[in-house]
């Protein structure tokens, strides 16, 4: 197992058989190209057809009004929270699997994660549409966060609009930090085979094309100049951790505070204390059943079964079985709980939702998301990705009619039997649904058309590097190009970690008068350990800075309608902090996320896009399957001749190649 | 290998980081400073009128009472404006030949009013009453400037909400006693601090909190 770089416990199953470095990467940077094709276009034709119909749905929305929704009295709030909610759901389950997976260091992320995040950003975004445009001037919608305005008010901090405003906000801050900081790997291997391709080129016809150039560079940018150095992996494994912890956090808080918000008002139904809880159940359930769905069209569209295998499938299957009994026992509790001591107006909610005009909804929810999920107390249809994929769609569908009939059910008969206003959607509100599907839809097909849908460095950590023995190809530096320039170091080339961590043992204890790094594919768990670099603060600068945050602006809120902007609402007190908790949360979770990624970048010193360590012969497999160590000349004791002597004179793993790098 | 950058790119980057992050931050100081520059308020620039009336000669110099134009300040929520009569009252006998008033004399001859372009614009849904401010302590300085100082009559104040409210959250501020309404040049005196709650209670302005209360402008 010499080749096994990393503590994760392998599982069988979770990679096809062969599989290893230089697969993966092929596998997954290969697999854009196969979404070239008549599907896709006929598929990106279909959603860009859903965004027109939002385009004219928006336009007509702009002119007319929400009312356009059948938005009345007393149904004020219709399908823009119900889709709000919906889409947020959706996105708070896929990111708290993602982020799950990651702090219980489960295997089986490897394959999902990616689906997941995107799963949650693409959510997230759709999401976010819905609190501006039912806004009626969506382009004053900077009204609702806190700014020294000239109409000398505060926002209300007691209004959910502002939660949504600073919840959105947070999240997609947290969770593009999440998503983007898994990519910077996978950005520098994209980089270095375009790069790759573009030297081929310039071999074969003399001349690079300028598109192939750029495409490299643009890699080359997003890669922000990742190296793979040791002390880069462990502050990535770190940051990784770090936002995972905060995203559940801001999770929790998001969806609980959701639940809260209902329960503000004195309307019936809305206020058993179970409600968090199944809010995150619901959640959790829409968001796996999409990415489930997801990763099952990832799986099939490019072709990346050997990455997301079977093993994967029957997994989400397993958490989904697991998930929507959690749901149904929610649902359980709660009618039982309104049967043995709700008072009257709570019974009458519930008769209503079982067999009132909006009964479907219940009924969307027992039919699409509590009962086929029971399909996989069977293995067959666990290991079948069609049933796991439609059960996961049915499944977001249920969390939709949940939504629907906890709030409209609720709201369209309060204490009075004169105010009940019936309600039904309306073909402009299915449209703006549609419309938010489609721009889901439209930028997931250019996702998998430009990213790595697929953790190319988490897929790594669990398979091998297949030595091979041979040296990279590239040319080495004559003896004249290396005697005559300023040394950067020495570099020694590995086709294997533990190899590489025992050249670093072996010369851990002798001055050679250089600056030693390794640089690797993959977290270098072994080497970064003997060089004796911890992952440093980037935890405890996060923590500061959401506590900090947090309380920063918790107290604004104080100030804000305590002293400086006291305004009665109802009678409720001047300090109501519990409103405050949910908005300072996200916030703190934004600031935490935004500082460990600030913090992994200038501990890391980057970006840095032009650096002596990537004119090491070959480097560019540093980002595919060799492990390279650099002795970076830092100090008169530096001499090349010993460092060579030594590297040659190692007791085990030699290396394929050793090279002067010139400055 | 070769390098993909050349060794200025960082350089680029980074400043081009930079530069966003620059711009990111500059956006909200920019929109700020300009939301409250004269180009959007309009505060202290006189507009073009028909006829170049002064405040400072008529008012000011010749001691005309503001009233004596504005004849339904006192009365009624706009504060009114002169018809031509009003200008031809004293512009039949003096200057009654001048160039500058040929649109004055116009107007009268053809029975169609003089089309002055407004300077203090409030937005249609805050309800504001003349009469109300007036009689209750707050005078015209207060919202016009010096009005009496004006060769030509510019806008001294950007009617926003903020201007508005700090006056409804602190009236004992800015309250006079009725003989100083007409006053162009009063500031708070030095005992404004106990002499402004008196005078909030010899008007019954009713606290700050019944003054912010949406629905006092918003109707």
């Amino acid at each position: 197992m010499s080749g096994t770089v990393t503590s994760l416990p392998a599982r069988a199953g979770l990679l096809g058989k062969g599989e290893d470095f230089a697969s993966i990467g092929r596998a997954v940077t290969g697999a854009p190209a196969r979404t070239r094709s008549r599907a896709w276009w006929i598929a990106f034709a279909g959603a860009c057809g859903l965004l027109g119909v939002f385009a004219v749905t928006l336009a007509w929305l702009l002119i007319n009004g929400v009312g356009i929704w059948h938005n009345n009295n007393p149904v004020v709030w219709a399908l823009d929270i119900v889709a709000y909610d919906w889409w947020i759901g959706i996105a708070c389950g896929a990111l708290l699997t993602s982020a799950t997976l990651r702090l219980t260091g489960a295997a089986w992320r490897s394959g999902l994660d990616r689906i997941a995040e995107t799963t949650a950003i693409l959510a997230a975004a759709a999401a976010a549409l819905y609190p501006i445009i039912h806004l009626g001037r969506p382009w004053v919608f900077y009204w609702t966060l806190p700014y020294p305005n000239t109409l000398a008010l505060w926002p209300q901090f007691r209004s959910p609009l502002v939660w949504d405003a600073v919840d959105i906000i947070s999240f997609l801050g947290v969770c593009l930090s999440l998503w983007y900081v898994g990519l910077l790997p996978d950005f520098a291997t994209l980089r270095d085979r375009a790069f790759e391709a573009a030297l081929t080129e310039s071999d074969e016809r003399g001349r690079t094309r300028r598109l192939t150039l750029l495409k490299a560079q643009a890699y080359g940018i997003l890669a922000l100049g990742w190296r793979g150095a040791s002390t880069h992996w462990e502050r990535w494994l770190m940051a990784t951790r770090t936002l995972s912890a905060l995203a559940l956090v801001l999770v929790v808080s998001l969806q609980t505070g959701a639940s809260v918000m209902l329960s503000g008002t004195v309307l019936p139904g809305w206020h058993d204390t179970l409600l968090p809880v199944s809010f995150l159940a619901a959640s959790l359930l829409a968001g796996v059943g999409v990415t489930a769905a997801l990763s099952v069209l990832v799986r099939r569209a490019l072709h990346l079964d050997a990455l997301i295998t079977e093993r994967h499938v029957a997994l989400m299957a397993r958490l989904m079985l697991g998930l929507g009994l959690a749901s149904a026992y929610c649902y359980a509790t709660e009618i039982f709980s309104s049967l043995l001591h709700g008072d009257a107006y709570d019974r009458a909610v519930l008769v209503r939702r079982l067999s009132g005009s909006h009964a479907w909804a219940f009924w969307i929810i027992v039919v699409l998301a509590l009962m086929p999920v029971q399909l996989f107390w069977f293995s067959g249809f666990r290991r079948s990705g069609l049933v796991v994929a439609l059960v996961g769609v049915a499944a977001a569908i249920g969390s939709f009619g949940d939504h629907f009939m906890l709030l409209i059910v609720t709201l369209s008969h309060d204490f009075l039997p004169s105010s009940a206003h019936p309600y039904s959607i309306g073909a402009w509100g299915l449209a703006t649904l549609a419309g938010t599907i489609g721009l889901f839809l439209a930028l997931l097909l250019l996702a998998l058309r430009t990213l790595p849908m697929v953790s190319i460095a988490e897929t790594r950590r669990f398979a091998e590097s297949h030595p091979d023995g041979r040296p990279s190809g590239e040319r080495a530096p004559t003896l004249a190009e290396t005697d005559s320039a300023r040394l950067w170091g020495v570099s020694a080339e590995f086709d294997d970690s533990g190899a590489l961590a025992a050249a670093i043992e072996a010369l851990k204890q002798r001055d050679f008068g250089a600056r030693v790094e390794t640089y690797g594919p993959v977290p270098m768990r072994r080497a970064a350990e003997t060089l004796g670099r911890p992952a440093g603060i980037l935890p405890l600068l996060a923590l500061g800075a959401a506590l900090g945050g947090g309380i920063a602006f918790m107290a604004m809120c104080l100030y804000a309608t305590g002293f400086d902007y006291v305004f009665d609402v109802g009678g409720r007190p001047r300090f109501s902090w519990q409103a405050f908790l949910v908005p300072s949360v996200s916030f703190g979770t934004l600031c935490g996320g935004l500082t460990a990624l600030l913090a992994l970048l200038f501990q890391n010193r980057l970006p840095r896009l032009n650096h002596p360590a990537f004119a090491i012969p070959g480097f560019s497999r540093a980002s595919e399957d060799r492990f390279f160590l650099a002795l970076e000349a830092a100090g008169p004791r530096f001499d090349p001749a010993r460092i060579e002597q030594a590297l040659a004179r190692l007791p085990q793993g030699r290396p394929l190649m050793v090279r002067r790098v010139p400055l | 290998m070769r390098q993909l950058f050349a060794p200025g790119a960082d350089a680029l980057l980074r400043l081009a980081l930079l530069t966003f992050a620059a711009c990111l931050a500059a956006l909200p100081v920019v929109g700020a400073g300009l939301v409250r520059s004269s180009y959007v308020t309009g505060v202290g620039v006189a507009p073009a009128q028909p006829v170049p009336f002064s405040h400072k000669h008529h008012a000011g110099e010749l001691k005309i009472d503001c009233r004596y134009c504005h004849t339904t300040v006192e009365t009624q929520a706009t504060a009114g404006l002169p018809p031509t009569q009003t200008c031809m009252t004293c512009h039949s006998q003096i200057w009654s030949g001048s160039d500058m008033l040929e649109p004055v004399r116009a107007s009268y001859a053809k029975d169609q009013p003089l089309v002055w372009t407004r300077l203090n614009k409030l937005p249609g849904y805050v309800y504001y009453n003349h009469a109300v401010h007036v009689t209750n302590g707050i005078g015209c300085s207060t919202c016009h400037g010096s009005v009496t100082d004006m060769q030509l009559t510019y806008r001294a104040n950007a009617f926003e909400m903020s201007f508005c409210l700090d006056c409804h959250r602190n009236p004992e501020k800015y309250v006079r006693p009725k003989d100083q309404i007409l006053n162009m040049t009063w500031s708070p005196p030095a005992n404004q601090a106990t002499l402004g709650p008196d005078l909030v209670r010899q008007y019954h302005i009713r606290g700050g909190e019944r003054l912010t209360e949406c629905g006092i402008c918003h109707r």
